[in-house]
């Protein structure tokens, strides 16, 4: 009989240590210096979805939190039922990451409302990181005004990693959920499925899954059971 | 109470929600307890109608299961704790006029005469904004200061605020960027106090408002700026208005504001010419004490023309990666840091423009590199092509295989990879590239 894990595995927390920065390192710097040091600061950071910008927010978050200061995470979303009134007084905050802000790009309402909250947040001389999938000149912002400010911050790429980054950063969160990757099992593993960074730390997860319930550690024959699994599951 | 029934509830909602929720909706809210009370303070309404939608419950019944005698009373409403090291460190507050209601926005103390960098584009602006500042309500009145995104009038503006402060400490002036001043107005008109709200302007010594283009077709807002700006006129007390564009270009504000904003002085400010633009650099990298060369601020200021912010954008990422990697700021090192920034601002690499120009580097036919051919002289130029185009432009994988002949994202992405496989093992490979690159980025 199957024994039913207990679901007592540490989660993936979005904190700086768990995302791996490959060429990646002075966006990181600049960060998590916007998460530390009292300075007005304006980062914007833009990448493919699935690069990790979700993480880096959510990690920035998380450290001007445990520094003390006050924070919030927004991800806005002119069609996923929020409204620009949440971005109400929120410049009232140390430090203000706002995630996806190219959705709103063309939504006059949101426009003004991110607006308001650039002044507000440079009156206060607080923190604005801002995440998207392009730089400020190349989302279709309807106000001049908006875009310009955008602008005046540091603007940072996130680069894709390489493929031997991407098996470091398996290992590097495989280490945080205490578990050990070796080489050649990421490597095995890495060779066989879609190498996108989601799909890699998803199948990570099952693979926590499946190691805990069969009291194994993670090997080849285990990696190899459990695609052969999921192929026969997925009827392929 | 213990002073923790808050951080128990945080700790138990952490792990309710999700990790996003939690730091959007818990993460902002501040507590404020006592031994009968725990009342919530959240930014804005929006949050406290999730809060009570969501956790209301699972709050209100930690706090009971907490041992307290008496039952505590839970609370969420709009409001902030305030008081914080950053909002303290403002020398300038919200202006409070003698009708005790507070209006606009702190003056930034950074925003002064000295620290405005004076070119040929901006020096009329700069004189006109100087001497009313000098004789606030005899000079010019208004003083409208148009010109695009970007090029300095809300600085001018500020520094007309503080040196008015500066020469008299007991002056009134208040700086109200127009969406403010029309969200405050709606506050009033809903709060039925219209009357303290006009009353606060009118008894200003000096009103500087920001972008008044944000009033068009605001109609409501206009009349109520009309009565506003005739008294503070007729009273002598100085006006200062700024906007993207000359005050008869507005779309949708009434002929008769218009009208009055050209009854004083109106002056344009233009963007920076390549001096002003380096000494605008140099001038902030001073302020953040930094030391650029100057043929650092030529680099940058030859290829950003169009506004200053964008000038200090660039000028954060090349201080922002120097932060990093602890190199110094050479001409070499600001060239790498702003080389994917620089291409993207400057627009000139396109998937069509790459696929031009390597077509023409190894003389075959862009049809070519959309084409299904396999063998290696079309194959690897097609590769490289993708690679470039993946590392230059923000197009995706899948709209870069679409550009090259409706090919597959994988496809795309086995060419980056066999690009970058080929440049470390093949030097002329290598070469091509960067040859290609330059020519791109230059």
């Amino acid at each position: 009989m199957k024994q039913i894990p207990l679901d007592v595995r540490l989660a993936d927390h979005a904190v700086f240590d768990t995302w791996y920065p490959g060429a990646n390192g002075a966006l990181v710097h600049a960060v998590r210096e916007a998460a530390a040091v009292r300075t007005h600061t304006v980062c914007w950071i833009w990448g493919a979805p699935g690069c990790g910008k979700t993480h880096l927010l959510q990690a920035c978050v998380s450290e001007a939190h445990q520094r003390g200061a006050t924070t919030a995470y927004i991800p806005v979303d002119p069609v996923g039922g929020l409204d620009p009134a949440m971005l109400e007084n929120m410049g009232g905050l140390d430090v203000v990451c706002v995630d996806a802000v190219d959705r709103v790009a063309g939504h006059a309402g949101w426009e003004q409302a991110m607006f308001m909250l650039f002044e507000q947040i440079k009156q206060r001389r607080a923190r604005l990181i801002m995440a998207a999938e392009k730089p400020p000149l190349h989302c279709a912002f309807k106000l001049p005004d908006l875009v310009s400010r955008f602008t005046s911050g540091a603007t940072f790429r996130v680069h894709e990693l390489s493929d031997e980054d991407k098996i470091r950063a398996m290992q590097l969160r495989a280490k945080w959920r205490g578990l050990d990757l070796p080489d050649e099992v990421a490597q095995f593993l890495f060779a066989r499925i879609e190498r996108s960074n989601p799909h890699l730390f998803d199948v990570l997860d099952r693979l926590d899954t499946r190691a805990l319930a069969e009291q194994k550690r993670l090997t080849i024959p285990l990696v190899r059971a459990l695609l052969a699994d999921e192929r026969a599951n997925s009827g392929g | 109470m213990q002073a923790s029934v808050w951080n128990r509830c945080v700790r138990q909602l952490r792990s309710d929600l999700s990790e996003q929720h939690f730091n959007t909706w818990i993460r902002p809210l501040q507590a404020v307890e006592d031994s009968l009370t725990l009342r919530l303070l959240a930014p804005n309404r929006f949050v406290v109608d999730w809060v009570n939608r969501n956790c209301m419950e699972t709050i209100t019944s930690l706090v009971a299961t907490n041992g307290a005698e008496k039952p505590v009373i839970v609370s969420i409403e709009v409001g902030s704790r305030g008081g914080r090291d950053e909002v303290r460190a403002q020398p300038a507050g919200p202006t409070k006029t003698p009708s005790g209601a507070y209006i606009g926005g702190k003056l930034n103390p950074d925003y002064t005469f000295d620290r405005f960098v004076e070119g040929k584009s901006n020096q009329l602006a700069r004189a006109a904004a100087s001497q009313v500042a000098s004789s606030a309500g005899q000079a010019y009145n208004p003083l409208f200061i148009y010109g695009g995104v970007g090029l300095g009038k809300t600085h001018l503006m500020h520094s007309i605020g503080n040196l008015i402060v500066e020469q008299n400490p007991a002056a009134q002036v208040a700086y109200v960027h127009s969406e403010k001043f029309v969200g405050d107005m709606v506050k009033a008109l809903q709060h039925n106090t219209i009357n303290q709200f006009k009353q606060a302007y009118r008894s200003l010594d000096a009103l500087l408002i920001d972008d008044i283009q944000f009033f068009a077709g605001k109609e409501r807002s206009q009349e109520e700026f009309f009565h506003t700006f005739n008294a503070l006129i007729e009273g002598q007390q100085q006006i200062v208005l700024t906007c993207d564009r000359y005050p008869k270009e507005v779309d949708g504000l009434e002929e008769r504001l218009k009208s009055r904003f050209g009854w004083g002085l109106t002056v344009a400010i233009d963007p920076p010419e390549l001096e002003t633009s380096v000494a605008i650099l140099m001038s902030k990298a001073a302020a953040a004490r930094i030391e650029l060369p100057e043929e650092v601020a030529f680099f940058i200021a030859q290829r950003i023309r169009s506004n200053v912010r964008e000038l200090e954008g660039a000028l954060r990422r090349v201080i922002a990666t120097s932060a990093f990697t602890g190199r110094p700021i050479t001409l070499e090192f600001a060239k790498e840091a702003l080389k994917d920034l620089l291409a993207l601002q400057e627009k000139l690499v396109t998937i069509d423009n790459i696929q031009k120009t390597v077509a023409e580097y190894f003389k075959i036919r862009i049809s070519d590199l959309l084409s299904k051919s396999r063998r290696r002289s079309i194959t690897r130029p097609r590769q490289i092509a993708m690679s470039l185009a993946k590392e230059l432009t923000t197009h995706s994988l899948p709209e870069i295989g679409d550009a090259f002949g409706g090919r597959d994202h994988t496809t795309v992405l086995h060419a980056c990879r066999k690009v970058k496989s080929l440049r470390e093992a093949d030097n002329r490979i290598s070469e091509d590239y960067q040859n290609l690159y330059r020519t791109m980025t230059r």
